[in-house]
């Protein structure tokens, strides 16, 4: 069809990604459904954000697939909802024609991609692929975050300070004339750190920091 | 008789004196016979004869005289009795002229010439003249110059035909200028000296004519304002079948003027598709003498249509039969300039819709890419789901089932469009009025989305049918709902509410209402609120308003607005409910 295959997949699996799918219109949604289910992919179909956010969502690589045109709540008020609530979902908005300042907003409020309707499959389905592609991404960030977090919360008050100011780039002498402990203290607390971080060079351990977003502590007066 | 008399009376004396004379001669011839000294004997008989003889002719005398008396006495009376004829004869003359002189009848005589040989002073008087100022005259003095012509043929005709009485009716004119009209009865007569004229009586018919001619002039006048107004009369009477038209009635079914007209005639002319209704008519008025008040069309020769407006009223004659008086008028320019503006209102009406839909573009492509969406969606689907290594067909077959019904789906709206931008003509037909409110709604679900407006549906389950044109009372549904919606545009401080509901008002009549919460009719406006090119809008045309209610009245129902007790207005319109057993 467009020579690009998608082949099947075992759908339904437990790390499959699933896309969701909220449109008032039930064939666009049941059709929508047929759609990915033909490429293999999970998926979940609702009449109304209310109901998607009454549903539990596994954790896995999703995507939305969001009408930007939904009685009571828009497309657009259900982003900001969802925003508020913490739920980070790549949103891909169909829209009708002369629905441009809405597309703005919706684009500004991070959505992925937006489809005009009537939409070419393929697009849909491109679109959709990238979306999982950034959950992914996304979920994998959060999840090294986490780990990180998990790894910096082993290492003492005296190990987190050093850490901060090795990081800021400062020799050992310096540091224990900074803190004001014997540099060889500070050479046993950098080892402890590299190893509890799991950091393999100092390069390394920089990048975490800054993922951790240590700050240098305040000199003392 | 007098001489008669006189020769008897002369004759009397004529024997007296015979009898004297022949006494005297006897006496002579008995002196002469018996000498101086007669015997005694002889002397005495002489004596004797001759006073027999003298007896003898006292005798006669007086039978003489006694008879002359009488005949005497009988000529006397005789006289007097002539007398008197004589008076008698001279009194009837007189009565005689007496009527001939004032009879209220004018007699002339006139002579072959038309010289007034005798006029009665009645005739004279009537034409303010004296009999002497006309004797002698031409008799054509009293006529028109116009009328002269006719008076002398007239005349010729009686000359022509001595004897007989011939009439006319004519205008004479007085001394003083003015008209009369009489009826004048002629004849001819030939004189003992052998001289024609021409005898006249006339009399005076003149209030009569005038009476005549204001009637004349009233019929014509009747007849002038029934061909004006293309109004003609008629009469029928039930029993005998009997019609009779006037004039503009003959005129009006191209028929040539008749004393009477048969029914199947007028049946014949009535137009086939009317036929049946006008026989309904004439059939129930001839039954229950009932009062009637039809339309229906003539189908005339040359294949043309006049339509015929007929009301009659039914009168009872004094034998008991009906009688219906009525009039027939020809409607014909009247519908056809109905027709006319029907024909400009619908115009209107569709130029309206058409620019409602136009407002609605964005909201109909929304529901048209709806199932368009779906479609494309599914047709992928099948497609893939049969492009697999094993093709799934159950799958495809479902998603091509689902296409059928989306790509109907989207062929409705488009055929509801295309309903409201075609010209149709009135097409009423029996309709449920909720299907005609979520026909309208469909195309609207975008445009109150854009709004932030919150619709509300309460449709009444089970309501009875409505007759009606659905594209028409679509756009009534519709022209409301636009409007509610742009009612609402100024409102920020409160939730945008439309509401859309239909239930039965009573036995025969549905009512639909919109009500919204917007900005609501100023009290002033509320008069010409459904009038045309009235508008509160910067771009509006002012006709919706105007159209929806003459729609709605064209299907015998009532358009009307009202403030509500909250914000917002209410619009709402009344239909009579469909009869299924309705008899046209």
């Amino acid at each position: 069809m467009t020579g690009r295959s998608n082949s099947p997949r075992n759908v339904g699996g437990p790390d499959e990604p699933i896309v969701y799918v909220v449109d008032d219109d039930v064939s666009v949604r049941e059709a929508l459904r047929n759609l990915f289910r033909s490429v293999g992919l999970r998926v979940e179909v609702f009449g109304s954000g209310a109901e998607f956010l009454q549903s539990k969502l596994p954790d896995v690589a999703s995507c939305l697939i969001l009408d930007i045109r939904l009685p009571r709540l828009s497309g657009l008020d259900f982003q900001a909802d969802l925003a508020k609530a913490g739920i980070h979902i790549p949103i891909v908005f169909m829209t009708g024609h002369g629905d441009i300042p809405m597309t703005v907003r919706a684009m500004k409020a991070g959505a992925v991609d937006f489809l005009t309707k009537p939409f070419r499959d393929q697009d849909m389905l491109d679109a959709v692929t990238a979306a999982i592609e950034r959950d992914r991404n996304s979920r994998n960030e959060a999840k090294i975050r986490s780990d990180l977090h998990a790894l910096f919360a082993t290492l003492t008050a005296r190990e987190r300070e050093v850490m901060a100011l090795v990081t800021t780039g400062l020799m050992n002498k310096q540091i224990a004339a900074e803190i004001g402990i014997a540099e060889i203290t500070v050479k046993i607390h950098r080892g402890n750190i590299m190893r509890k971080m799991a950091a393999k060079s100092l390069a390394e351990l920089v990048k975490m920091a800054q993922a951790l977003e240590i700050q240098r502590p305040a000199p003392p007066q | 008789m007098r001489n008669q008399i006189l020769k008897s009376r002369r004759s009397a004396e004529q024997s007296l004196l015979g009898g004297m004379a022949l006494a005297s001669l006897t006496a002579a011839c008995i002196w002469l016979v018996l000498g101086p000294a007669p015997e005694v004997a002889d002397y005495l008989i002489a004596v004797v004869l001759l006073f027999a003889l003298f007896l003898a002719s006292l005798i006669v005398m007086h039978l003489v005289g006694s008879t002359r008396r009488q005949m005497e006495a009988a000529l006397e009376s005789r006289a007097s009795a002539e007398q008197r004829a004589i008076e008698a004869l001279r009194e009837s003359e007189a009565q005689w002229k007496e009527v001939f002189e004032h009879n209220p009848v004018m007699y002339f005589m006139v002579d072959a010439e038309g010289i007034v040989l005798s006029v009665n002073t009645f005739g004279a008087a009537q034409l303010g003249y004296l009999v002497s100022e006309l004797r002698g005259q031409p008799v054509l003095g009293v006529f028109f110059e116009a009328d002269r012509d006719a008076v002398r043929k007239s005349v010729e005709i009686c000359l022509a035909h001595i004897g007989q009485t011939h009439s006319w009716e004519i205008r004479k004119v007085r001394k003083d200028g003015s008209a009369l009209w009489v009826r004048e009865n002629a004849k001819a007569v030939r004189r003992q000296d052998d001289r024609l004229i021409v005898l006249i009586a006339c009399e005076d018919i003149t209030e009569r004519k005038e009476a005549e001619n204001a009637l004349r002039q009233s019929g014509n006048y009747l007849a002038e304002a029934q061909r004006l107004s293309h109004t003609g009369s008629f009469g029928w009477r039930v029993a005998t079948g009997e019609i009779i038209w006037s004039d503009e009635t003959f005129r009006i079914f191209g028929f040539e003027k008749a004393p009477s007209v048969a029914l199947d005639m007028v049946i014949q002319r009535i137009h086939p598709d009317d036929r049946a209704g006008a026989q309904q008519t004439i059939d129930r008025a001839s039954r229950d003498g009932r009062d009637f008040d039809h339309e229906y069309r003539l189908l005339m020769p040359g294949g043309s249509v006049k339509y015929v407006h007929a009301a009659a009223h039914a009168v009872t004659d004094a034998s008991g039969g009906i009688e219906f008086v009525g009039a027939a008028t020809d409607v014909t320019a009247r519908r056809r300039a109905e027709e006319k503006l029907h024909e400009a209102q619908a115009e209107l009406a569709h130029v309206t819709r058409v620019t409602a839909l136009g407002e609605l573009a964005a909201s109909i492509a929304h529901e048209v890419n709806q199932p368009l969406a779906a479609v494309v969606a599914n047709a992928s689907a099948a497609l893939r789901w049969l492009d697999r290594d094993t093709p799934e067909l159950q799958e495809a077959r479902s998603a091509l089932g689902s296409i059928v019904d989306d790509g109907n789906r989207a062929g409705e709206v488009i055929q509801r469009v295309r309903g409201l931008v075609s010209k149709t003509a009135d097409q009423k037909a029996p309709l449920d009025i909720n299907a005609v409110v979520n026909e309208v709604v469909t195309l609207l679900h975008r445009e109150l989305f854009s709004h932030r407006i919150v619709l509300r549906k309460e449709l009444a389950p089970a309501l009875g049918q409505v007759l009606g044109d659905r594209i028409q009372l679509q756009q009534v549904i519709l022209n409301l709902v636009i409007n509610a919606i742009e009612a609402m545009q100024p409102v920020t401080d409160r939730p945008r509410k439309l509401a859309i509901r239909t239930h039965q008002e009573d036995a025969d009549q549905i009512l639909v209402t919109v009500t919204d919460s917007g900005v609501g009719l100023a009290v002033q406006n509320a008069d010409r609120l459904f009038a045309p090119f009235f508008t509160t809008k910067s771009d509006g045309m002012g006709m919706g308003l105007s159209i929806c209610r003459s729609i709605v009245e064209s299907h015998g129902g009532r358009l009307s607005a009202s403030i509500n007790v909250g914000p917002g207005a209410t619009f709402q319109f009344s239909l009579p409910m469909h009869q299924e057993d309705h008899t046209p």
